[in-house]
């Protein structure tokens, strides 16, 4: 039995989905991955700019490692080309595992950070590595729009 | 997507190729090898054989590997980027500017390089080509095996021509044996494929060490111009060849991991700027997504309008800034606001906008659609504008049933556009954006502003639901006005039942368009009726070149969609979703706003929308009298066309203006009666 849900329905037991807030990609330096560091405003009462543009670094570190071109990446292209590319069925290649490791890293940072504030990070690569896809939700029953004194609303909407 | 089954002849190609190649070499290792091995050398055969078995590893490596397809957006991705958003993007790539197209199938401004191709019907990353000995598309992925495979079938061809060659001449005197001549036959097939296959590995080489795609060797992309993508020689080769196999992006497995979120929530504590901002905030912040229209639905799937360099900026202009806007659309996305803006490129209004311009007329005119949405629609309005043709658009625009209709028409008709909520919600939604604009006086002195405020967020993601032009276009079909946009539209049929504005507004996709859109942009921001004698206009339609295609997202789907074939040039119809059913007879170009008539004539092609923040700002008076089908209107004076400006997006009146006055002649015969295209590119007819 395949895990078919989404993240996101697990939540719906306790938060509804209110919005989804999208870090774009960082062209700048050509078509390497990368995400852009800007923080958007609509989490600006949601989490701390310095956690979400510490993850977003993170990742793009994590991209560059993926696409280094170097010493393993070159020796995995000429054993698969020595072995008419049949390697590909047994080995991991460079880029899958550092792909791996990213989406460890995204699973522990929502775990430890972005749940607790309501917030769900997507791995990019399910997206294509276009957006880096955040969800916001809200407590079920409170106002959606950000209240003011932020705490007490959200601990006194509940459940 | 593909409605169609799966032509057959998608395939003659790479079996041609798979059968030339193995059974040429399967006929040269019976018939030649034997002799070779044991007169000159083993090693002979056994190196042809790992020659062969290596073209044959990347042949199959190219024909079945992924190439580096992107999945399709999902909904909520695109919910900002309405059927108003800008048809491109701008991004800044190492100093260069490069424009990212939106694409109407896949839902998503195309990544740089990245090209929709229409025969896999799939956004691919790097895109390089087509290729039908392979029937694959060559992209990121795998290009390093299909270049590789090009070297290495050049190499085994040398190889079997050349062997053949040292058979035929050691047997000179004994070539009516069957071996002889099966391998003077052999050669021959050898040399015929030596020619074309050499010539591409060249090209390819030239390419890997440019750092180029063919898709942008051809499209001529950075003919003459830096290319941002290249590394240097060796950089470029090394990252073709040595760089680690890119992931897959289509099926895989999503993360087994689940996450419980479950609220209280921890929130940051606030400072007090930002307390204050919250108080003054009303509620702008839910407004960013509207700015951009993206609607058309992209038939052209262009490769070679993707992402392209930008036209060469307008010579700067003030910005019109509408005092009620609470803000720019700081909260854009970063796409949007981490380069300059793009000039004109909007789906709706090509080359209309000056980059200030754009921006704001981008921003305003979503706002504006907005807040049209949230007019009562009126009776009139609906009567006169043909449902049926703007079903699917209007029905996005409307307030009151917007959120419904529109949603289903988007979420239903997808690319399609037809929206179960389309009539009603077409109807409401005209009438909506006719009452908003035909309130000049209304609350709104800048459209903008109040309408933004207005707005929701959601509304303006229900808006973009109507354009996938499917709809409006079928419907739309007699419009007179013939825009290049609509012709490049007309003559794409909808793809997998995507219309798209993209398409719609294809001329923009030309490099002339855009050369013309940037003519048209350096305009002030004015109101766009192409015809300055288009009541409440203020401004005079600047001569611009005729501003093609650019058409709020509504109405240029709708009208492309009906103007299928019948695109004339030059007619700047402004097509703006709740304009739909304004539109008047495109292909009159009236001296004053006569009517807009629904019904569909022949629309003059190029529809351009007004440039909307110009018309919001400038077009206030435009009070639209929608008749039905009447195509000459004794000059009633003062058609106004509510919302021109509002609804149509990027509207470039100047644009329009060139082409109705063009098309005035030819236009229908309505005893001078003209065609305008108002802001928000509604056409109006007006009698002369």
């Amino acid at each position: 039995m395949a895990r078919e849900f989404h993240n996101l329905q697990e939540l719906r037991h306790n938060a509804s989905l209110v919005t989804k807030v999208f870090v774009q990609r960082d062209y700048t330096e050509g078509t390497v991955c990368r995400f852009q560091a800007k923080f958007p405003s609509e989490l600006d009462h949601r989490i701390e700019r310095t956690l979400l543009e510490e993850t977003v670094k993170t990742l793009n570190s994590y991209y560059v490692e993926a696409e280094k071109i170097g010493g393993q990446s070159y020796l995995e292209g000429c054993l698969a080309c020595a072995t008419a590319y049949i390697v590909f069925l047994c080995m991991e290649t460079r880029y899958e595992k550092v792909l791996k490791k990213i989406s460890g890293y995204i699973h522990e940072q929502n775990e430890k950070i972005y749940a607790p504030r309501g917030l769900l990070l997507t791995d990019p690569v399910e997206r294509g590595m276009r957006v880096l896809e955040i969800s916001v939700f809200e407590d079920r029953g409170s106002s959606s729009s950000s209240p003011s004194s932020s705490m007490s609303s959200a601990g006194s909407s509940a459940r | 997507m593909s409605f169609h089954p799966e032509p057959a002849n998608r395939y003659v190609p790479v079996s041609a190729a798979t059968t030339f190649l193995v059974g040429s070499t399967t006929l040269f290792f019976c018939f030649t090898c034997p002799w070779l091995s044991e007169y000159i050398s083993f090693v002979i055969p056994i190196y042809v054989a790992v020659i062969f078995l290596f073209t044959l590893a990347n042949f199959c490596m190219a024909t079945f590997m992924d190439p580096g397809v992107f999945p399709r957006a999902e909904e909520d991705e695109d919910k900002e980027d309405d059927f108003r958003a800008p048809l491109y993007k701008t991004v800044e790539i190492k100093g260069i500017q490069v424009r990212m197209k939106w694409c109407s199938t896949c839902r998503f401004y195309r990544p740089p390089r990245c090209s929709h191709c229409s025969v896999c019907d799939n956004c691919v990353e790097d895109f390089d080509h087509h290729c039908p000995w392979v029937n694959n598309c060559i992209g990121r992925r795998n290009y390093r095996y299909f270049f590789l495979f090009l070297i290495s079938l050049t190499t085994h061809i040398i190889n079997v021509f050349g062997f053949g060659l040292v058979y035929v001449l050691h047997h000179r005197h004994q070539l009516d044996t069957p071996h002889a001549a099966v391998t003077m036959a052999v050669m021959c097939v050898a040399g015929l494929f030596f020619v074309p296959v050499a010539g591409l590995t060249g090209f390819h080489m030239v390419l890997v060490s440019r750092g180029r795609t063919t898709n942008e060797q051809v499209t001529g992309k950075f003919r003459g111009g830096v290319n941002p993508f290249t590394n240097g020689c060796t950089r470029n080769i090394s990252h073709v060849l040595c760089s680690s196999q890119a992931p897959r992006y289509m099926g895989r497995q999503r993360s087994p991991l689940t996450m419980d979120v479950q609220p209280p929530f921890l929130r940051p504590a606030l400072t007090e700027a930002q307390l204050e901002a919250k108080v003054l905030d009303n509620g702008i912040q839910n407004d960013r997504h509207s700015t951009r229209s993206k609607s058309s639905l992209d038939q052209t799937e262009s490769q070679s309008a993707d992402a392209e360099p930008p036209p060469p900026p307008p010579p700067p202009k003030p910005e019109l800034r509408y005092p009620g806007l609470p803000r720019a659309d700081t909260e854009e996305s970063s796409l949007l606001t981490e380069a300059p803006p793009t000039p004109s490129m909007f789906k709706y209004r090509p080359a209309f906008n000056s980059p200030g311009r754009n921006h704001t007329a981008l921003t305003h005119p979503n706002k504006m659609i907005r807040g049209e949405s949230l007019d009562s629609p009126s009776p009139t309005i609906l009567q006169s504008s043909r449902q049926s043709s703007y079903r699917s658009e209007p029905s996005s625009l409307d307030g009151t049933t917007v959120v419904g209709g529109g949603m289903g028409a988007r979420r239903g008709g997808g690319e399609r556009g037809e929206g179960p909520g389309g009539p009603g919600g077409t109807a409401g939604m005209i009438s909506g954006g006719m009452s908003g604009y035909s309130l000049t006086g209304r609350s709104y002195t800048s459209y903008p502003s109040s309408l933004v405020l207005s707005a929701g967020g959601s509304r303006s993601s229900s808006l973009r639901s109507a354009q996938t032009a499917h709809n409006p276009l079928t419907t739309l079909q007699s419009e007179g006005t013939t825009d290049t946009s609509y012709k490049s539209l007309a003559n794409q049929t909808p793809r997998n039942g995507s219309l798209s504005y993209d398409s719609l507004l294809t001329p923009s996709e030309s490099p002339e368009f855009e050369s013309a859109v940037h003519e048209l942009s350096p305009q002030k921001p004015r109101a766009p009726f192409p015809s300055a004698t288009v009541t409440g206009q203020h401004d005079r339609v600047s001569p611009s070149s005729p501003l093609q295609g650019y058409t709020s997202p509504f109405l240029s789907a709708q009208i492309a969609q009906q103007r299928e074939g019948q695109l004339l040039q030059g007619s700047a119809t402004f097509s703006s979703p709740h304009r739909a059913y304004l539109r008047a007879d495109s292909s009159r170009a009236p001296r004053h706003l006569s009517s807009l008539s629904s019904s569909p004539r022949s629309f003059e092609p190029p529809i351009s929308p007004p440039p909307r923040g110009l018309s919001l700002g400038k077009s206030p008076s435009y009070i639209v009298e929608v008749g039905p089908q009447h195509k000459p209107r004794p000059a009633g004076g003062g058609i106004v066309l509510g919302g021109g400006g509002a609804g149509g997006g990027p509207q470039a009146p100047q644009s329009t203006s060139r082409p109705v006055l063009a098309n005035h002649t030819t236009s229908k015969p309505g005893g001078g009666v003209k065609k305008v295209t108002g802001v928000g590119g509604t056409t109006y007819e007006i009698s002369v």
